[in-house]
C-alpha cells in the first residue's frame, strides 16, 4: 500500500481515564446533579463564561475601580487570577502619586468599569 | 479514507479481567463493570471506558460482576465464596451473601428485587433483597460447578450453565424445564431478551439457540478457542474473543468474519457489546480492558472523526493565534473545541 492509502487510525480525544490512586473513587457520580441542578449548573456556565469574556475585553483598558471604605481609583486594567482573588493594574493613580503596577486584592475591589473601544 | 480501528485500553486492574457487563442506558449515560483476580472490581462510564469507582471488600478473586438496568446496585461473585450486593452511587458494600463454595455468576431481576447466583457448589440461589438475612431459595440439579446464570423470559425462567450442560428452570416451580448437553466445556453464556436468544461458546464454536426451548438456531466456528461472544443488539453482528488474543467480528446473518483485531497482550476471558452497540468491551488476561467502535471511524465517546480539510484548518488556527490581543483571548475563551484531537493513542504497556 502506498502511504496515501494506509489506513489512517481513528483519532481519539484522550486516553480514558484510570484510577486516581486516591481512593475508591464515586466522588463524580456521588456529586452529579439532580435534573434542576443540571440547569443550574448550564446557567453557572453561561455566567462564568460571560465573565471571563468581560475580564479579556478589559484587558489594557483604562479602567475606574471602586474599592472598599470609599475609595475610588483609576488604573488600566491588566489582568486577573482564575478567581479574580487579584487583580494586576498598571499605571495606578493613587494619593502618593502613580503606581506603575500593582496588585488589587480582589475581595477589596467592589466594581470597576471601563470603556470598550 | 480508510479508517483503522484505535482501540481504548482501560488501565487499572493488576491482574486478569475475566468478566464485564453493561449497565442499561439511564440519564446519566451507561456504565460498565468489571470483575477481575484482583479482587478489586470497577466501575467505568461506558461510553468513555473512565474510571469512577472500585468496589472494596472481597477478600478473593472477583469471577463475576453484575449492573442492574439503571446501574444505582451492581453484584459481584467471589472466590472468597461471597457475593455482594453494592451501591453503585456511592461504592458502598450493601449486602453479603455467605456461599458454601466459589460463586461465579450473579445477575439481577428487572425490578433489582431478587439476585441469581450461582458457583462451585453446583447449586442456583436465589436471594430476596429486600429480605437479605432470610434464605435463599435453592434450585439443585447441576452435577458440576455453575459458570453462569441468568434470567430470561422476563425473570419467570432461569438458564444456567455448568461445563457440559445448560439448563432452562422455571421460577415459580423450581424445576429443570429443558437441559442441553454441550459437546466441550462451556466456556460463556449470554442472553438476549429481544428475540430470546441465547449466545453460548465453547471450543472454537459461537451458538445461538432460542432461549425459550433451547433448540439451536444456528453456529458458527472460529479460527481459535473462543471465551466469549455477543450478539449486537440489532442483530446485524456479533463480536468474540479467545486464546489467540484477537477480537473477531462475524456478520449474523451470513457468519462473514467482517473484521479482526489483535490489541490485548493476553487471552480475551469476555467481550460484550454496550446497550447502544455503538461499542464494545473486552476483557482479557492482560489485566486490561479495552473499548472498540463497533463502526471505525464514527464519532462517538472518545473517539472523534477529523475530516482532513478540518484538521488542516485546526492546525492553522494553532499557529498563528497570537497572545496578547483581547479579540484573540475572547477567541480562546469561547472556543469550545479546546480539545487536542490525538491521531494516534499512545500505548499503554499492560
Amino acid at each position: 500500500m502506498t502511504p496515501a492509502e494506509e489506513p489512517v487510525p481513528v483519532p481519539v480525544l484522550r486516553l480514558p481515564r484510570g484510577p486516581d490512586g486516591r481512593g475508591r473513587g464515586f466522588e463524580s457520580r456521588r456529586r452529579h446533579p439532580a435534573r434542576g441542578e443540571a440547569e443550574a449548573q448550564r446557567a453557572r456556565a453561561r455566567l462564568r463564561r460571560r465573565f471571563l469574556r468581560a475580564l479579556a475585553a478589559a484587558r489594557g483598558r483604562p479602567a475606574r475601580f471602586w474599592l472598599r471604605a470609599g475609595v475610588r481609583v483609576d488604573a488600566t486594567f491588566g489582568a486577573a487570577d482564575r478567581e479574580a482573588a487579584a487583580l494586576l493594574v498598571e499605571a495606578l493613580r493613587t494619593p502618593l502619586g502613580l503606581q506603575e503596577a500593582a496588585l488589587l486584592r480582589g475581595p477589596d475591589v467592589l466594581c470597576f468599569r471601563f470603556p470598550l473601544p | 479514507m480508510a479508517m483503522r480501528q484505535t482501540p481504548l485500553t482501560c488501565s487499572g486492574h493488576t491482574r486478569p479481567v475475566v468478566d464485564l457487563a453493561f449497565s442499561g442506558v439511564t440519564p446519566y449515560g451507561y456504565f460498565l463493570i468489571s470483575a477481575c483476580k484482583d479482587g478489586k472490581p470497577m466501575l467505568r462510564q461506558g461510553d468513555t471506558g473512565d474510571w469512577i469507582g472500585t468496589f472494596l471488600g472481597h477478600k478473593g478473586a472477583v469471577w463475576g460482576a453484575t449492573l442492574n438496568t439503571d446501574a444505582t446496585k451492581a453484584a459481584t461473585a467471589a472466590a472468597d465464596f461471597t457475593a455482594k450486593v453494592w451501591d453503585a452511587v456511592s461504592g458502598d458494600e450493601l449486602i453479603t451473601l455467605a456461599h458454601k463454595h466459589i460463586v461465579k455468576s450473579v445477575d439481577f431481576t428487572q425490578d433489582s428485587n431478587y439476585l441469581l447466583t450461582g458457583g462451585q457448589d453446583k447449586l442456583l440461589r436465589i436471594y430476596d433483597l429486600s429480605k437479605p438475612e432470610a434464605e435463599p431459595d435453592v434450585v439443585s440439579g447441576h452435577t458440576s460447578g455453575i459458570k453462569k446464570a441468568l434470567w430470561s423470559s422476563d425473570d419467570k425462567q432461569i438458564l444456567s450453565a455448568d461445563d457440559k450442560t445448560v439448563r432452562l428452570w422455571d421460577r415459580s416451580t423450581m424445576t429443570e424445564v429443558k437441559a442441553l448437553n454441550v459437546a466441550m466445556s462451556v466456556s460463556s453464556m449470554e442472553y438476549v431478551p429481544e428475540g430470546q436468544i441465547l449466545v453460548i461458546t465453547y471450543g472454537k464454536t459461537i451458538a445461538f439457540h432460542s432461549a425459550e426451548t433451547l433448540e439451536q438456531i444456528k453456529s458458527f466456528e472460529a479460527p481459535a478457542t473462543i471465551n466469549s461472544a455477543s450478539l449486537h443488539p440489532a442483530k446485524e453482528c456479533l463480536v468474540a474473543g479467545g486464546e489467540d488474543f484477537k477480537l473477531y467480528k462475524y456478520d449474523y446473518n451470513t457468519g462473514e468474519e467482517l473484521e479482526s483485531y489483535k490489541g490485548h497482550f493476553g487471552p480475551i476471558h469476555c467481550v460484550r457489546f454496550s446497550p447502544d452497540g455503538e461499542l464494545y468491551a473486552s476483557g482479557s488476561e492482560d489485566g486490561t480492558l479495552r473499548l472498540w467502535q463497533t463502526t471505525v471511524g464514527k464519532t462517538y465517546g472518545l473517539w472523534k472523526c477529523v475530516v482532513p480539510e478540518e484538521e488542516n484548518a485546526e492546525a492553522a488556527k494553532a499557529r498563528t493565534t497570537l497572545p496578547g490581543t483581547a479579540e484573540e483571548e475572547i477567541e480562546d475563551l469561547a472556543s469550545e473545541n479546546s480539545d487536542t484531537v490525538y491521531s494516534s493513542t499512545p500505548e499503554v504497556k499492560a
